[in-house]
């Protein structure tokens, strides 16, 4: 990089020079070098296509063939169809496993923070599910739910019988409970995970002077990690909102969305796919940024307003675990 | 075997077939009276099907091309039949310095059209995915008139539009139900159901004296369920107008008619079979490829699938001899019907080069009157004037094929349009709509006839937004 | 009598502790480990015994053989390694670069920037492939590796976050320092700020290595050539059409792809939870 600088130096010998020299130049200089790739990148495969796709929204169009301008006629039919919102109320099943999940995955970091055997293999064991494909899962839990296999076998170690068994995938009243499950399996791991690096900033002192006060486990936990990390937490459940929201692997891999199991995007891929109305598919993509966004500064007044009232309120870390757990989000959402 | 999802998905958009080929003639193309040929002429020096004759034509030319098919069984080590690197080494034989690569996709259908938005150049020989046929001169190639065409092949006007042929199909199939010939005779069954009371009695009949599943679903390969769909047109009708013309202009279509035809009484048979418990017991797990082995075995009674299962089921098992193959339960006016018509077409690159799109040509023309494909792959005679009809076929005696005709003029698309619009997609893999006939019946939670309102009404709707008129 | 309580919690607690380990353990393992007891079973054997009955010849690879030439997963294998290297050099790269800029300097449109990375992450995806496509072709990425690659840097928004979040906690008075030494702003960053680093850059390839080892679904859209272009993930792919129901090819196919995920985890896990741990550091 130092050559370069020399180079331009060489090339541009009037004020070019002396500026390039100061350090403003030079920052201008590797604030562009370094942002452009990047820039370019984020441009050119996220908000152009994004682009389109609200143009998109806009027109009555295939995949392939002709397009009507409709105006907004896409965005009257997604509120008008009795089929998108009801897809949302599927959300709540993932919401409820999105909280389920947290909860689990906090009881589980918490002990794996602290001084266990085996601790490795366990975090390495419940971490396992995260890292298999979305394909490969879809496969395993069809095998997992079919009657008499996995689960039924298990349940039956357990003392039940088979005719007392729903079937998983079929009864619709269970149904969005299996695939609930199904997505806790794989996603609980990668939660703890990060909850596990949370609760080991916690300053270890603290434990040992709450030890000292006669302190028990419980009383640690409630006094010195949950505040250490509640921020972390309680993001977490927001951005399970929009997750659950959002949830489309789990029943698309497993159930293909069929039998009263098809979320909101489930309904939209088909909607795009089946029928083609690509134009009404990209409102409903829009449609749903929206709410997402409405829920997102919700969280943001909600916190706000928690913020003010904590004690060791830091606006700046705030901020930083906030986004820590953006960037945690974008990695489940891979 | 995805890959078979050919009534669904492909004489969904298409349609359409001139004429009714019925299993002693061969073709009639008489009646395509309205079709000019005013230009054929000035075809001579340009490429065209009819001009190319194998072994002669283009015999130094050098090409490779690339060949995108939904055939992924074909592709497979395992595959007890022909592959296409078995084809293709034969087509070296004739055509040496044309080498073909063939990519099979497994999700063809939304791959395809996306490749075809994204640009012109995903090959050279692709089966026509779901395209309006007002577009199809975007993308493909025309083979040449149609009345040209006809002379070659049957089911010319599968992918036919504004006189020129862009599609000639790989295969062409009749819809029925393939049946295990032992378990009926176990369950006292002596004579084939020629109704849809007849056929849920009889279901009734195997439930009650065999161990064996009556109707298997394959709900969970969710292609499987567009053979209902098939059934609609000739099978329930015996009208080649039905699919094409009557359908479109129809008031309320699933509308019961009284007379156990129509599509009314084709969905209704599945429901009435999944409310009385006559399927598998767990729908949402089934699994296609060992569904072939239990009805080759007896554990499944019978399974709604095209010909083409037929082949494939007889090979599954020990027990080949004992699989039947026959058709839709529905009687009209004393006599029997299945829906025929062609299966996914190799369609040509229009942006391909010269050379390439020549052999393609070659390729396409080889692979419908040279190789045997069509069949093996137990289909209808492609080449006009073949008429050598594969075993399948052998229990349609007294039935009529029934060939969809065209759309009136300017009401090609009609069909897609009301389709998209009402999102029922029948033949056009509309099969969520299906599956949730089999849901509904099972949990009891809405009855048929309030399902073919809902269809009636989403099918009215469509009508109106396109400005049909109806009667 | 508090003393007393506080043993009886002393044994109690860990009980309950290592039940609900080894439980969730279990409950992890349980579908991952029933697909290795399947991908010992012969076909027959599959259909004929229940699915958690051990393998009645023990031991036996041969579907695992099988399901790895089927699929193809030697040159997947290859062709993922490739493109797991290069996505984790240029996003670590790329990343860095971008966090360094954006912690390290006051600009106008600096928090317009972060802004955009990160309502990115709420975009959906599925809904914009139809564009994606096109613009994959214009630039004449489709079947070739680099393209793929290209994208997959693109679409990373995870790993810039780590680490600007890394970076807020490098005290500033160590650039100070090397810039009063007159080092540039390149030497800087290369030379002082990556080694730092290190930490947030493990975390950040493992989840991004993570996701693009098994991305699946771009990968079959713009890797067409499945014979020379398969990646492990959608190698499974061959399983789903006419392989539909050989569940024990399908189990070995599953198991040999998630082999080398889970070797790296454990050589990488101490380094994981440091990274995420440092990353909290000092709030």
């Amino acid at each position: 990089m130092e050559t370069n600088a020399l180079g331009a130096k060489k090339r541009n010998a009037f004020n070019f020079k002396k500026w390039s020299r100061s350090r403003n130049g030079q920052q201008t200089f590797i604030i562009i070098a370094f942002m452009i790739i990047p820039l370019l990148l984020l441009f050119v495969f996220t908000y152009l296509p994004f682009g389109e796709m609200v143009k998109f929204s806009f027109y009555d169009m295939k995949y392939v063939g002709r397009r009507t301008w409709v105006g907004l006629q896409n965005y009257k039919d997604v509120f008008q169809r009795t089929d998108c919102f009801a897809a949302l109320k599927l959300s709540l099943y993932y919401l409820l496993g999105g909280v389920l999940q947290i909860i689990l995955a906090l009881y589980l970091a918490t002990i794996l923070s602290f001084k266990v055997k085996l601790g490795n293999l366990f975090k390495g064991c419940m971490f396992f599910p995260f890292l298999i494909n979305g394909i490969a899962v879809g496969f395993i839990f069809k095998f997992f739910f079919t009657r008499g296999y996995v689960f039924d076998t298990v349940l039956q170690w357990c003392g039940f019988s088979l005719q007392n068994l729903p079937y998983w995938l079929k009864d619709q009243s269970v149904n969005n409970f299996s695939l609930m499950g199904a997505s806790i399996w794989r996603y609980f791991g990668q939660n703890m995970v990060l909850f596990i690096g949370a609760i080991m900033s916690v300053d270890g002192s603290m434990y040992e002077a709450a030890e000292l006060d006669g302190a028990n486990k419980f009383q640690q936990f409630i006094y010195i990690i949950l505040p250490n990390i509640k921020s972390i937490f309680v993001l977490n459940i927001m951005l399970s909102v929009s997750g659950s929201l959002s949830a489309f692997e789990p029943p698309y891999v497993i159930t293909a969305g069929a039998n009263g199991t098809a979320t909101y995007f489930v309904v939209m891929d088909r909607i795009a796919h089946t029928s083609q109305k690509v134009g009404l598919a990209s409102a409903m993509a829009v449609v749903l940024l929206g709410i997402i966004l409405i829920l997102t500064l919700l969280q943001k007044l909600f916190f706000k307003y928690v913020f003010k009232n904590a004690e060791d309120d830091n606006p700046k870390k705030f901020k930083r675990e906030q986004r820590k757990l953006a960037a945690a989000k974008g990695g489940a959402a891979q | 075997m995805k890959a078979k999802r050919i009534l669904a998905a492909v004489l969904a958009v298409s349609t359409v077939s001139l004429f009714g080929c019925s299993q002693q003639k061969s073709t009639d193309v008489s009646s395509s009276g309205e079709t000019e040929s005013g230009t054929s002429s000035a075809q001579s020096e340009d490429l065209s099907y009819a001009n190319v004759e194998l072994g002669t034509s283009y015999k130094d030319l050098k090409a490779d091309i690339k060949f995108i098919s939904h055939k992924t069984d074909l592709v497979n080590a395992d595959y007890n039949g022909k592959k296409f690197a078995d084809y293709f080494a034969e087509f070296n034989k004739m055509y040496p310095n044309i080498k073909v690569n063939v990519e099979t996709i497994t999700n063809y259908v939304s791959d395809t059209l996306l490749r075809l938005q994204g640009g012109n150049d995903w090959g050279d020989v692709m089966m026509i995915p779901a395209v309006d046929k007002a577009d199809l001169s975007t993308y493909f190639l025309s083979y040449g008139t149609l009345d040209e065409m006809e002379k070659q092949i049957n089911f010319a006007r599968t992918w036919e539009y504004k006189n020129e042929v862009y599609g000639v199909p790989s295969a062409a199939n009749a819809q029925g139900l393939v049946y295990n010939k032992r378990i009926f005779k176990e369950a006292g069954i002596t004579e084939l159901p020629k109704t849809p009371d007849e056929f849920i009695n009889d279901l009734k009949l195997i439930k009650q004296k065999t161990k064996a599943t009556p109707l298997y679903t394959n709900y969970f390969a969710q292609w499987t369920m567009g053979a209902w769909d098939a059934y609609v047109s000739g099978s329930a009708t015996g009208d080649s107008k039905y699919m094409n013309q009557v359908l479109l202009h129809k008031s309320n279509p699933f509308t019961n008619p009284g007379d156990g035809t129509g599509p009314y009484n084709v969905y209704k048979v599945l429901y009435d079979a999944a409310k009385d418990g006559l399927i598998e017991k767990d729908y949402t797990t089934t699994d296609w490829e060992s569904s072939k082995a239990k009805l080759n075995n007896g554990d499944i009674a019978c399974m709604a699938l095209g010909s083409w299962a037929f082949s494939q089921i007889v090979g599954a098992g020990s027990h080949g001899d004992d699989v039947g193959y026959m058709t839709f339960p529905i009687t009209i006016n004393g006599k029997q019907y299945a829906t025929a018509g062609g299966d996914y077409s190799y369609g040509i690159n229009v942006n391909s080069s010269k050379e390439k799109q020549e052999a393609s040509m070659v390729f396409v023309k080889w692979m419908t009157e040279k190789s045997g494909y069509p069949f093996d792959q137990q289909s209808l005679p492609i080449k006009a004037g073949d008429t050598k009809y594969p075993e399948v076929f052998s229990s349609f005696e007294d039935v009529e094929l029934v060939v969809d005709d065209p759309a009136a003029d300017g009401e090609e698309d009609l069909l897609n349009k009301l389709n998209s619009d009402s999102e029922l997609n029948i033949n056009a893999g509309g099969n969520d709509k299906i599956m949730k006939i089999v849901e509904h019946a099972s949990n009891g939670d809405e009855s048929f006839d309030d399902i073919m309102k809902d269809w009636n009404e989403a099918w009215t709707k469509a009508q109106q937004k396109e400005n049909v008129t109806v009667s | 009598m508090t003393t007393k309580e506080a043993k009886k919690r002393g044994i109690l607690w860990p009980i309950i502790k290592y039940i609900s380990l080894i439980f969730f353990s279990f409950v992890a393992l349980l579908p991952v480990v029933s697909c290795v007891n399947t991908s010992f079973k012969s076909m027959d054997e599959y259909r004929n015994t229940n699915v958690m009955q051990l393998p009645l010849n023990g031991i036996d690879f041969s579907n695992y053989v099988k399901a790895f030439k089927e699929a193809n997963m030697g040159r997947a294998f290859i062709n993922s390694g490739i493109i797991l290297v290069c996505v984790l050099v240029g996003s670590t790269i790329i990343g860095t670069q971008l966090a360094y800029v954006l912690n390290r300097f006051k600009f106008p449109g600096n928090n317009l920037i972060r802004n955009l990375f990160l309502f990115a992450t709420l975009l959906p995806g599925i809904a914009m492939q139809v564009p994606v496509y096109k613009i994959m072709h214009d630039l004449g990425f489709i079947n070739h590796l680099y393209g793929y690659i290209i994208m997959m840097m693109g679409t990373d928004v995870i790993s810039i976050y780590i680490f600007i979040q890394f970076f807020e906690n490098i005290p500033v008075s160590l650039d100070e320092s090397a810039i009063l030494d007159g080092a540039s702003y390149f030497t800087i960053y290369r030379k002082i700020l990556l080694p730092l680093l290190k930490p947030a850059i493990v975390t950040s390839m493992l989840l991004k290595g993570v996701g693009t080892y098994n991305e699946y679904y771009c990968a079959n859209l713009y890797l067409q050539d499945k014979t020379k272009l398969p990646t492990v993930a959608t190698s499974l792919y061959t399983f789903v059409g006419p392989r539909g129901s050989e569940y024990t090819l399908i189990c070995a196919g599953v198991i040999i792809s998630l082999l080398p995920a889970l070797v790296i985890f454990i050589l990488c896990q101490k380094q994981i939870y440091s990274g995420i741990a440092m990353g909290a550091v000092k709030g």
